[in-house]
Order: C-alpha cells, then structure tokens, then sequence
C-alpha cells in the first residue's frame, strides 16, 4: 500500500507528543487566552481548535484528530450551568460518556482522551491541565504505532 | 393452532377488513423461511412463521415502496417489536401506520396496537438486551489492556469490505443520507482500509447508542462475521448504567443523545 | 493422471508457495471461509463456499492507483508501482472461473486497465471441479458446469470418493505450476468422481430476451420489496466489477483510491443536481438484472452471472437472483393477465 510520509518526526527525534484540543469560544478558549495574557508558560504541543460550543463538538472531530496522527486529543468547555447557549455541554457531556467508552473498547485508551470545564477565568487551570495533560502523552509515548484509527496510505 | 395457522388466519382477517394492505412475515423458499410481503388473501398459504428469523423486519418500515403500503403489519418477535416502539418514539411512524403480530419462538401473542405491544414488552419482556454471552466476551475484552484491544478490533475491522450490510440489516439506520456518504466534507473515508473501518464501525455504534434493541440483525448480515455485537453491547451497557434508558419501551420516550440531567455523570472530566 | 491426496492438498501450496507463488486458497478462520493468503498451517478447505470470490485477486476492494505530493502550489504526481506478485488461486470453484471471461472484457474494452491486467498476468488459476452443490447453485443455468473451467490454467478434480484429487493442467502456465508442484504430484491410476447434479431452474436465453422488452414491468417491484439495499451481493460477486473512485490527502500528499460500489447502495446513481435517476429498490434491481443478463451478453456476449450462489447465501434478506429468474421466465412464458 502506499505510504506517503509528510511531517511525522524521524525516529531519532525525541517525542514531542501532538495534542489537539477542541474548546469552546466562550469558556476554555476565552481561559487559554487569559493564560497567554498572564504570560503562563504551557506546553507548546497543543493544537487548538475553536468551536462555538462544546455541543458543537462531534465524536467524529476526534476521531479525526487520531486519524491524523494526535499521541491526544482534549475537548473542554463551559462548567455546567454556564454554557453560552445554556445547554450545549450538557448534550456534548452525554455523548463523551458514550464515546470515551467505545473508543476505550476500541483501542483507544483514557490515557489519550481527555475532557475538561475550563472557564474564562480560569487560565492557571488550562495551563495547569496542558502541562499535565502532555506530561502523562510524554510518559505513555508515541500513540504512532498503536494507534487503531491512524490512517496509513497518506500521513 | 400453530403460529403459522394464527398467522395466516389473523393475515386473513387483517386483508378482508382493510385494516392493512401488507403483511410483513416469512414465507418458505426449499429448506430456507425468507421474508415474504402478501398483499392478497390467496396469497397466505405461503406465509410460514420463522421462529429462528434472524433479520428484523421493522427495517422495512424505512422503504419507500413499503411506506407506500401503510398502514402494514409486521411479523414481530419482542426485539422487532422494541425496534418498532423505537421508530414511534422517533416520529418515523405513527400509530395508525403498523400493526403488529407478536410472536415468540412458539408463541403467538396476537394482534397488536403499538401501545398495546409496549405493554406487552414491559409486561412480559421487561429485560431484553445482548445475550448474556456478548456481554461476557465484552468484559473479556475489557479485562484486556488497551493496546490488546486495539489489536483485536483491527483483526476484526480488516475484514469488514464496507457492504455496508449492517447498515441495510439495521431499523435503526434510516437516515436518507449515511454520514459515510458525506463528502462535504467527508469524515469517514470510504475504502476497506484500517482507518476508514474504524471510522465506519465505531461511528455506527455511536450513532445506535439509545437506539440499538439488540435484535442482533447486523451481526447475523454481516458476511464477513464481525462480532458487531459486542460494539453494541458495550455502548447499550453504558446508556443503561449512566442514563437509566431502556431502548424500545416506550413510544413516547425522549432520545438518550438529544436529552440531559443535570446529575448525569461526569467524574471523568477534570 | 498426475494426482495428490486430497489430505495432501496444504503440501501442494506449500511447494507452490517455495516456487515464488503468492498462494490465496480457501481456508477458514474458525468461522468464515474465505479465499485468503494461505500461509503454513492452515487447512485448505474443498468443500464449502468461500464468502469471496476470484474477484478479490484482480480488483482488490481498496487500491490506490495514483499518488501525489504538494508543495506549496506544486504538485507533482508519483508513480504507483502495480501490485502483482505472482499468485496461484488455488482451489476455486468452476463459476468463479466463468467469470473471468467476463472481467477481461470489462477491463480491456475501452481502456486496457493495467492494474487488472498485471494481476491477471501474474495469476495462475487452479479451478476445482465440484462433486456436490446446494441450494442456492445454479451454475447450469448460466451455461456453466461444475466440472469444466475453460479459462482455468489447470483444474483440480476429485477422485476415489473425494480421497485423491487429479491435477489436468489446461495451459502453459498451468504446466508451469504442475512442474513447480512435480515433488508433490504422483502418476496415479484415479478415477474422477462424477460431478455435481446441479439442477436447471431457469432459462437464461429467455430471461435475456424478457428484459430487452419489460423495462417498465410491475415484476420489478415484486422480486425487490425485499432487498434492503446494501452491497453484500455486489461485493461477493466474481461479476460484478463497478468501482467507486475516492481522493484522500492531506495539505502535502494525496492518493486516489478505487474502492468497490455496488449498484444497489441508494446513492450510487444520485446526481450532483439531487436527482437520482434509480430512487427506489424496484429501479436498482431492474439494473442489476438487466446489467448481468441483457447489456452485458449484449456488449460482450458473456453473461453477467455465473450461478455461484454467493449472493443469495449471504443476503440479509435471502433475496436470490436465480428465484428472480426463474419468476421472469415464468413470465415470459406465461404472462400474468
């Protein structure tokens, strides 16, 4: 099968783990930038990713992420009871109950997936949770070559 | 009176009267019962009840030509008939549009309304849901660590051609156009490779949760014999213990995936 | 007759597999049986039928057939090297064979498909005659026969009660494997069982002929209420070859795939504009029928449909195309008022 290599570090390179994070607009992104603002100092792994809402969030954003080559992916939003659009994480929470399940029985471990309410006010936290986050991908290692959903044939 | 003489006489009985102009029930072909439609009296002696039916008929009630036909009624063991409990509770039908013929290996529980067929089920089917040996090969896999897990989907996984069998055998699966046949933009890649049959499984058992009934269609359609029960049994485990729902009992239930508690779980999210 | 012992059969990969042959055989995983890669230890099943066909070898369900990198505003495709290593299919029954004739039609008509060819080139086929059948058989309908396989390099036909199995070798590259295999193959004085009695149940010339004149008849409907609409036929199927074209990519590569489509999916003939010429079941059947038994004979006189009965034994719904069939030329012999 064809395997067409683009930008995954050489073996000999020392992991940088690939995180990507689906967050709100309104709490957890408006928090990540508050820790920009401080001048926190958190991981640079972390891709971000901007949504609305966290009931925007489709199993299928992470899945994608994984298809793509994340060692993890982390969707946080909006603490319950203060989603801008009043309900979106209560819905986006149902399904991650459902999904971190089936994908824990599908190969894809906790220790990939994660999930977090992150507010606008709380940007320690995000750093915090970032820095913790890519600590744990760090020790657990690349995700390359177990990861059940990366695709192959064009990397 | 056998099952398949109740059947034929109340079939006959449901044609005279113009209650429905179907009926949805088996009919034996050589050594094999497959499913038969009967629009005509004369036509009955033909209809054989098939105690071993593996596929579920409620997946009918999404075709066009069949619609048509409404209102129909459908030979239904207690799966099928959460199935069709299921298809009300998602306004895909209403109650004028079926009526049911319960039956039970051996037994005939006769003609039924959609409430009176939920009441059957809360009544004397209170428990259904994947076979006990399901569920404990899915705590098998459990007790396995992820990567072993993983090893085993892909053996799974690298067989499914992506008929998409499953999909067809499924009441569930009626949407006009699959998320696997968007592609704008895609999300799920289209070829039988390991990435794209991942996607595919995984996100079909996602897009069931709250609405699988367990009949076990899809398993038994697939060619290929991919355990496709045990992704459901994992994900209907989970609604269950986390939402308290119980999937086809209820025409009037609420989704699990468009509803909320306040108190539903979350000590997994930091 | 150079023959082996049935028992014997995995000793016969084994030596092809040690002349250089990629051996795809029937073998089962414990629950399907499958025309798979064979590999040392496993059993080569003779009776059964495998859940795929020949098809598989020639036109892999997924394959990339171009490939390219992107940078910037460059992009410059990269050669796809043809997969085709030399292969032996291995114990595959006659009405997988008698699809061949039909599959090179396909792939040389217009363009000579060089993915095709390569693996046609590369393939070695050795047909197995068959001494019993099912219900859902109907080889013998379709012109075909359990026992001859005119296209097949060399047939396998079992003897002595099922004991031995008789290897005739039909062309060059079927003597070639017999050499290759000599270690294996001892001259025996066998008797060849006789073959399958597989009933006739349709007329296949009137069922060519119905079509051509019934595109709008109410049979269509009838025949297909029961079909669900998914791609288990299709894919099963050795005729069958309509593939669905596919790019994937990245910001800085991309490949294109041809996986498999079936004519049954609702969507395979929807239109950009939202129109879709086979909306319901009754249209998809009437295509699927007619495809295999009126334009197919008619482009290329080869019927679309070598009475294998794969389809039918995995239908989800038991829909088979020989009861079809048989409905049509009843029809046409005795038309309903």
């Amino acid at each position: 099968m064809t395997e067409i290599e683009t930008t995954t570090p050489a073996a000999d390179q020392a992991f940088e783990p690939r995180i990507v994070a689906f967050v709100c607009n309104w709490c957890t992104y408006a928090g990540a930038d508050l820790a920009g603002t401080s001048r926190l100092h958190y991981a640079p792994n972390v891709r971000i990713v901007k949504l609305p809402c966290t009931g925007r969030i489709d199993p299928l954003f992470v899945l994608k992420a994984f298809e793509g080559g994340a060692d993890a992916v982390l969707v946080s939003g909006c603490h319950p009871g203060d989603c801008h659009y009043t309900s979106g994480n209560y819905h986006a929470r149902r399904r991650w109950t459902i999904f971190r399940q089936l994908l824990a029985f599908t190969g894809i471990a906790p220790e990939r997936l994660f999930f977090s309410w992150v507010s606008a006010a709380e940007g320690q936290k995000f750093a915090d949770l970032i820095n913790d986050i890519t600590a744990k991908v760090h020790a657990a290692g690349p995700f390359e070559a177990t990861n059940p959903a990366r695709r192959k044939i064009c990397r | 009176m056998s099952v398949s003489e109740s059947l034929r006489t109340e079939a006959a009985a449901l044609l005279a009267d113009g209650r429905v102009t179907m009926i949805i029930a088996s009919r034996r072909r050589g050594h094999d019962c497959v499913p038969g439609f009967f629009t005509n009296a004369d036509q009955l002696d033909a209809l054989d009840h098939d105690p071993d039916q593996q596929l579920n008929p409620a997946a009918y009630l999404r075709k066009e030509e069949i619609r048509r036909q409404m209102p129909v009624a459908v030979v239904a063991r207690p799966a099928v008939i959460r199935s069709i409990v299921l298809l009300a509770a998602e306004s895909q039908i209403t109650d004028d549009d079926v009526v049911i013929l319960g039956v039970d290996g051996q037994t005939f529980h006769g003609v039924l309304d959609l409430a009176a067929a939920a009441a059957l089920l809360k009544a004397q089917y209170p428990d259904l849901g994947p076979d006990d040996d399901v569920l404990a090969r899915v705590d098998e896999l459990n007790a396995m660590s992820a990567e072993e897990r993983a090893a085993f989907w892909a053996e799974q996984f690298a067989k499914c051609t992506r008929c998409y069998a499953c999909r067809a055998a499924c009441p569930a699966c009626y949407c006009t156009r699959c998320i696997v046949e968007r592609n704008t933009p895609q999300w799920i890649s289209t070829a039988a490779l390991e990435h794209g049959n991942y996607a595919w499984n995984v996100i079909r058992a996602f897009h069931l949760a709250g609405r699988c009934t367990a009949c076990g269609a899809c398993e038994a359609a697939c060619p290929q014999g991919i355990p496709l029960m045990l992704l459901n049994a994992c994900v209907g485990r989970t609604v269950e213990a986390e939402f308290d729902a119980k999937v086809g009992y209820d025409p009037e239930a609420e989704p699990v995936i468009g509803a909320w508690r306040e108190e539903d779980k979350e000590e997994y999210i930091r | 007759m150079k023959a082996l012992d049935t028992a014997k059969l995995s000793d016969l990969a084994a030596a092809l597999a040690e002349a250089g042959y990629r051996v795809i055989a029937p073998v089962s995983d414990g629950e399907v049986l499958r025309l798979a890669e064979w590999t040392a230890g496993d059993e080569i099943r003779t009776d059964g039928f495998a859940v795929n066909s020949i098809k598989d070898i020639l036109l892999p369900r997924s394959e990339v057939i171009a490939s390219a990198t992107i940078d910037g505003d460059a992009f410059s495709l990269t050669d796809v090297p043809v997969e085709a290593p030399k292969t032996v299919a291995l114990g595959v029954r006659c009405c997988d064979v008698a699809a061949l004739a039909m599959l090179d039609a396909v792939f040389n008509w217009d363009y000579e498909d060089a993915f095709y060819n390569a693996r046609r080139e590369a393939t070695t086929v050795v047909a197995l005659a068959c001494t019993t059948c099912d219900e859902q058989c109907f080889c013998t309908s379709v012109g075909g026969a359990p026992d001859a396989a005119p296209a097949a390099d060399a047939i396998l036909r079992p003897a002595d009660g099922g004991a031995k199995l008789a290897l005739e070798t039909q062309t060059d590259k079927g003597a070639a494997l017999a050499d290759a295999a000599a270690g294996v193959l001892a001259d025996l004085d066998v008797k060849p069982d006789p073959p399958a009695d597989v009933p006739v149940i349709f007329d296949a010339e009137a069922v060519t002929e119905w079509c051509a004149g019934n595109f709008e008849s109410d049979l269509w409907q009838a025949v297909s209420l029961g079909c669900l609409g998914c791609g288990a036929c299709a894919y099963a199927c050795p005729t069958c070859h309509c593939f669905d074209m596919q790019d994937e990519g990245t910001r800085t590569a991309a490949v294109r795939l041809r996986n498999w489509d079936s004519c049954g999916f609702g969507l395979f003939t929807q239109h950009a504009s939202g129109h879709n010429p086979r909306p319901e079941q009754a249209h998809r059947w009437r295509q699927r029928v007619m495809h295999k038994f009126s334009y197919l004979p008619e482009r290329f006189e080869v019927l679309g449909c070598t009475g294998c009965g794969r389809c039918a034994r995995l239908c989800p719904a038991n829909v088979a195309i020989s009861e079809v069939c048989r409905q049509i030329d009843q029809e046409a012999k005795a038309p309903a008022p």
